[in-house]
């Protein structure tokens, strides 16, 4: 099958050959797609993916990137994030999503989101934080990304053919999911553009709020992290798909402005899991 | 016995950081008060750009002292560190990095688990099924989280979410 022929079955598949004018209702629904993904901040569907597929995407995500550095071996800790991740993630405006959280074993300094409500956070990182509500932050900041689908609308956006696909409702294989991500878990290494990132730190300091709280863990964490060198090669990822933790400090100390000051939230010490 | 002077040098080093106030310099100018609330007494204002020594946090500010005069600062108006030298290279930082385990280049310090994760790697990662097993082994349902959350006297409220100050949106 040449390159054309393949591209037009992914497409349309056998629609293509039965109605003619669907093709070129599909035209149109990509169109009318591209202009929905255009929007900052798009509606949530965006004629994409169930729940079901988002979460199909997420954990074959979540699979290749524990393949490249795998969950620390300590069931407490995990267990542990799980429930502050949860707690947070119940929050946000996708409570019941089925959300999981993991400590994975890495000197580097980073967090990942992968859609469908999988989040990762590096022992690198896990070993920086001071209490749970700095944890909470970190994590709070990825919540932001799966409830706003900002890697799911980079896929999209990727890939228009697959999503030809699911407009003329046919499910996502397996196989397709593949071809979608891409190689490994390479898709968390891409840069978001610099909106979804701020967006998911103002979104990461008001559920840390939420939750009850001191909402100035997440800029703690970024604070501790200004200090690194870009140069620092356990930074050096993070500093790639993020804006400088300066930036980003300066542009929540706008958005916070003095909207938590009489909030008093807890910074839960006490029982903070420390890492071994 | 070189390895006992190493690790003597080592905790003196890091028991005179613990003293030690960490410095800062304000991002943008802002009051100094009395204590760390929006509408304690103002001591002073300090313009953008003014040294500080943070000697202290709570919650969104940071007990500073400084030329001008000392109280307490929105933490969010202070970069931590000199401003005029680069983060990695100072010698408090190199301070810093010892007294939280991490190597005076700010790298930390390896002793266990894979030594980084750059782009190659998680572009020729496999899917390991295993481990996502025992990923979704350790999930959480939103009634234990809660059940969690109370524990530590955690209480859920309400906030809406934040405007983009830069958003035209
Ligand atoms: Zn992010």
């Amino acid at each position: 099958m040449n390159k054309l022929t393949a591209m037009l079955f992914t497409a349309a598949g056998l629609a293509l050959f039965l109605h003619t004018a669907q093709a070129f209702d599909l035209g149109q629904e990509l169109k009318n797609a591209a202009r929905e993904l255009q929007k900052p901040g798009g509606s949530a569907n965006l004629g994409g993916y169930s729940e079901a597929e988002e979460v199909a995407i997420g954990r074959q995500i979540a699979g290749n990137l524990l393949g490249a550095a795998p969950l620390v071996p300590d069931q407490k800790l995990q267990k542990y994030v799980n429930n502050v991740g949860r707690w947070v993630a119940s929050q946000s405006d996708r409570p019941d999503l089925a959300w999981h959280f993991g400590v994975i074993d890495t000197n580097d300094i980073n967090a990942f989101a992968a859609p469908g409500g999988y989040i990762f956070v590096t022992r690198g990182l896990y070993k920086l934080l001071n209490n749970e509500a700095e944890l909470a932050g970190v994590l709070a900041h990825e919540i932001g990304h799966v409830i706003r689908k900002h890697h799911l609308k980079i896929l999209q956006q990727g890939k228009m053919l697959d999503l030809g696909s699911k407009v003329l409702g046919k499910q996502v294989s397996d196989d397709k999911i593949s071809r979608l991500i891409g190689s490994g878990a390479e898709i968390v290494s891409r840069s978001l553009d610099k909106g979804a990132e701020f967006e998911a730190d103002r979104i990461g300091v008001v559920l840390a709020a939420r939750a009850g709280y001191d909402a100035y863990g997440l800029p703690g964490v970024l604070q501790e992290i200004g200090h690194s060198a870009a140069d620092d090669s356990s930074v050096a990822l993070l500093f790639k798909t993020h804006p400088h933790p300066d930036d980003r400090l300066a542009r929540l100390g706008e958005a916070m402005d003095s909207r938590f000051d009489n909030l008093n939230g807890q910074t839960v010490e006490k029982r903070f899991y420390k890492i071994k | 016995m070189r390895f006992n002077l190493l690790v003597t040098t080592a905790l003196l080093i890091i028991s005179g950081m613990v003293q030690a106030a960490e410095s800062g310099t304000t991002v943008k100018k802002d009051s100094v008060r009395a204590a760390p609330f929006s509408d304690a007494k103002i001591v002073v204002t300090l313009p953008a750009a003014t040294k500080v020594e943070i000697l202290k946090k709570d919650g969104g500010w940071y007990q500073i002292k400084s030329a001008q005069g000392n109280g307490w600062m929105r933490m969010l108006s202070i970069r931590r560190g000199d401003i005029n030298k680069p983060s990695a290279g100072s010698s408090a930082s190199a301070l810093a990095g010892l007294a939280s385990g991490r190597s005076g280049t700010g790298k930390v310090v390896a002793t266990t688990g894979i030594r980084g994760l750059n782009e190659e790697q998680l572009k020729a990662a496999h899917y390991d099924e295993n481990q996502v097993t025992l990923l979704e082994a350790s999930t959480s349902s939103r009634a234990e989280a809660q059940k969690f959350a109370a524990r530590a006297r955690l209480k859920a409220r309400q906030m809406d979410y934040l405007a983009d100050p830069g958003g035209s949106k």
